[in-house]
């Protein structure tokens, strides 16, 4: 079972990324409005991808990164950082704390769609890529 | 892939009502933010609102790139960019700095409108422009002294969450303890930890603990609490070392669910139909009352009531959920104020009132206008320069007052101000030059409003710019009525005006009286009577073409509706009446019978070729008939201008809609 966790403060934003998101193959996803929120999920079962904003209230999106990537269990999550344009510093940021993709947002559905099929696919966290618009 | 074939254009068009909504959140919360703001040192940005600015901009930045709005994109980029910029450094805001966010809000808040309303966009180079320059770092800028104060020598609680499957399927997540530990204290700081065996925990430090006992009850949802005796420096979460970006932590996640104003009309509608569906089991009840032993009745009879209760709670739980704090619109007029002491060079001091009173939904997105009108009125009419209040022994700053009340079912909302008053003269004057037609004698206020609200009697001096923009009074009124409200002005010459829009506080279901005129029947919304009278025909004296009636020591005019809808009225040894408006404005409206007092759904009159003044919509009784509820002020008003036009007191009947 796949299940994919969309964090972002924006209902919106969570809205498109999961209609963007829908015929990859994933059958759960999982919505989560902070930070907080977003740890909390990798303790609710397993995520086969994490789309991830960075600007967030309670907690930073690098700060999310960070824990997740210290968490044994999800050392390996592929993380794909989907941020508005403009964060140009946590790009570099994002990629030491260990993104596996770094998209920016406005987006196009089907490009995000082909990422996050890709990553859902790959799920070694090994492959690293920055896409600049 | 469908997603492939997918223009943009049209994959943003399905999230539009979700970006308006959500940007009139992030606009709210800018508003709500600017208002407050000092410009200068000392001035009221701290980093947490710095932070929760910079934030909104942010998304309204995010959001706006995702439905292609470029001008919004841009400007909210803009407004971002001096944000960080001020947040970078911990920088104080000036006046021009401010100036310059305030209007790329008004403007930005004009773009968004400009999208929805599918009108042309203003152009947003002047402001960006603006922007541009307070963003330079070499201007504008000073450095303040940081204003955190670490909190200290105040006992904080340390609150571990362990969250789990289980857990969260009854309900009990990050998101819900974080909402209860707000509600008993504030959160200093939250963060996730691993523990040893590798599993994750939620480490939140609580102080300003108000309900112990309440923290004490929360260890029934995992959570465990240590009393801190005095404030220890922070506990450290995951490493701080992000730039800018990664503040402390702001808990600012709110409890709000947005749901569809539709499907609350539909939820509404369907409740309607419940009330209606009641009644009408009511009546076919009725005639079984006699036929059923009372012992075996008084079951059926107490189900029936308790069903009618439970219905009202529903109605009324509905109806609460389309509540909002009125606050959303009186938020707003601080910056209209600021706007208008720009333009008029008067200096005002606004007080605001009643921002947590709530109104429906429908309404307070309606009431804005009007408001905005009469705030702009006060201030271009009203208010007097300082030279001329310094004059007349008043303080320099025009006082201004906006408040709103909730009275029973319905709503006030006020603008008042200590200004010159309405000269009634002037506007006597005017309205005769403009050909309207101006009673003889001293105008009282009623009178005096239903001038000011005639279309085309519009003040068209160059300095009345400020209170043009579009809207007239006879536009405020209108609005107001469409809503079933009714404006009134109270004024003093040198003293100042008062306008009180009052509105009900939902629509749909209203309490009614069924009346019966001539064979037809009737409702009328209760809150519009004051009174039910009864009293001999005997007692009818004709005054001129006037019939009156006494009441109390004085006289009433006396409203026959059978006259007035050109029915014939079953004669009988008693007539009723209701006693409609108030002062001098009062009147007995007299019907045939009576009936009954009963909640009604109101069906507006959406067709304009059933649109009749003084009927408000029509309701089903339950047993299938449709009867018309009548706004009974509304009538005796019409009756009003017939009598004042030289009529005699049975103006030419209304026509009757089918």
């Amino acid at each position: 079972m796949k299940r994919i966790v969309i964090v972002d403060d924006s209902p919106t934003i969570r809205r498109m990324v999961r209609a963007s998101l829908a015929d990859i193959g994933a059958d759960i996803f999982s919505e989560a409005g902070s930070g907080l929120e977003a740890i909390e999920q990798l303790t609710l079962g397993p995520v086969a991808l994490m789309v991830l904003d960075l600007n967030m209230p309670d907690m930073h999106g690098i700060d999310v990164l960070k824990f997740v990537r210290r968490h044994p269990a999800s050392r390996a999550l592929p993380v794909l950082v989907l941020t508005t344009r403009g964060d140009e510093e946590s790009r570099d940021l994002a990629m030491a704390a260990g993104a596996t993709l770094y998209l920016t947002k406005p987006f196009q559905p089907h490009a995000l769609a082909d990422h996050a099929r890709r990553l859902l696919s790959v799920q070694t966290g090994e492959e690293r890529t920055v896409v600049e618009p | 892939m469908s997603n492939h074939d997918q223009d943009p254009a049209d994959f943003a068009a399905g999230f539009m009502d979700d970006y308006f909504a959500e940007s009139d959140e992030h606009l709210t919360v800018v508003r709500r933010i600017l208002v407050d703001v000092q410009p200068g040192p000392g001035g009221g940005l701290s980093p947490a609102t710095l932070e929760e600015l910079f934030r909104s901009f942010h998304s309204l930045k995010g959001l706006a790139g995702m439905v292609e709005l470029k001008d919004a994109e841009l400007l909210a980029h803009h407004m971002e960019s001096y944000l960080r910029l001020l947040r970078g450094r911990g920088a104080v805001v000036t006046k021009a700095g401010l100036n310059a966010l305030v209007k790329g809000t008004q403007l930005l808040e004009q773009v968004i409108a400009a999208r929805r309303a599918g009108t042309a966009s203003p152009s947003i180079a002047a402001s960006v422009s603006d922007l541009e320059r307070y963003s330079d770092p070499a201007a504008n800028l000073q450095d303040a002294a940081g204003s955190e104060t670490p909190a200290t020598g105040r006992r904080r609680w340390r609150v571990t969450f362990a969250p789990s499957p289980e857990l969260a399927g009854r309900g009990v997540n990050i998101d819900h303890i974080r909402t209860e530990l707000k509600a008993i204290g504030s959160i200093v700081h939250a963060a996730p930890k691993i523990e040893s065996d590798g599993s994750i925990r939620f480490e939140f430090l609580l102080e300003d603990v108000t309900d112990e006992a309440a923290l004490g009850s929360l260890a029934n949802d995992g959570l465990t609490l240590e009393s801190l005796a005095a404030a220890a420096p922070a506990i450290t979460g995951p490493a701080r070392e992000t730039p800018e970006d990664a503040r402390g932590p702001l808990l600012t996640s709110s409890n709000f669910v947005r749901v569809d104003l539709g499907r609350l009309d539909e939820l509404m509608r369907m409740i309607g139909d419940l009330v209606i569906s009641r009644a009408r089991l009511a009546e076919s009840l009725t005639p079984l009352e006699r036929r059923v032993p009372a012992i075996e009745w008084r079951p059926v009879q107490e189900n029936s009531l308790a069903m009618e209760r439970q219905l009202r709670d529903l109605r009324e739980g509905v109806m609460r959920v389309r509540l909002v704090p009125v606050g959303e619109i009186l938020g707003r007029m601080p910056f209209v104020v600021r706007d208008l002491e720009r333009e008029t060079g008067k200096t005002i001091d606004l007080q605001l009132s009643g921002q947590d009173t709530e109104i429906d939904k429908f309404l307070v997105e309606r009431m804005l206008d009007p408001l905005v009108h009469l705030v702009r009125n006060a201030v271009s009419h009203g208010l007097e320069p300082a030279d001329e209040r310094v004059a007349a022994g008043k303080p320099p700053s025009g006082q201004l007052r906006v408040g709103a009340a909730s009275v029973g079912d319905a709503v006030t909302l006020e603008v008042e101000d200590d200004g010159r008053g309405v000269d009634a003269a002037a506007v006597a004057r005017r309205a005769r030059a403009a050909g309207i037609p101006v009673p003889d004698g001293p105008l009282e206020p009623a009178a005096l409003l239903d001038i000011l609200c005639t279309p085309g009697f519009s003040t068209r001096d160059a300095a009345d710019r400020a209170a043009g923009r579009g809207v007239g009074m006879d536009v405020v009124q209108r609005a107001v009525r469409e809503l079933g409200g009714t404006l009134s002005l109270d004024t003093e010459p040198g003293q100042g005006t008062r306008f009180v829009i009052e509105v009900p506080l939902t629509l749909a279901i209203t309490d009614a009286v069924i009346a019966t005129v001539g064979g037809q029947t009737f409702a009328v919304p209760q809150s519009s009577i004051r009174e039910v009278m009864e009293f001999s025909p005997a007692a009818v004296r004709a005054l001129e073409n006037h019939e009156i009636v006494p009441y109390r020591g004085r006289v009433l005019p006396l409203l026959r509706l059978a006259a007035l809808f050109g029915l014939q009225p079953r004669p009988s040894r008693t007539l009723h009446a209701f006693l409609v408006g108030t002062g001098p404005a009062a009147v007995a409206i007299a019907v045939d019978r009576i009936q009954t007092q009963r909640e009604v759904v109101v069906r507006p009159m959406a067709d304009p070729l059933v649109k009749v003044e003084g009927v408000t919509g029509a309701t089903d009784l339950g047993d299938g008939r449709v009867v018309l509820i009548l706004d009974l002020l509304r009538v005796a008003d019409r009756a009003g201008e017939f009598a004042a036009a030289g009529g005699t007191s049975s103006p030419a009947p209304i026509r009757r809609a089918r």
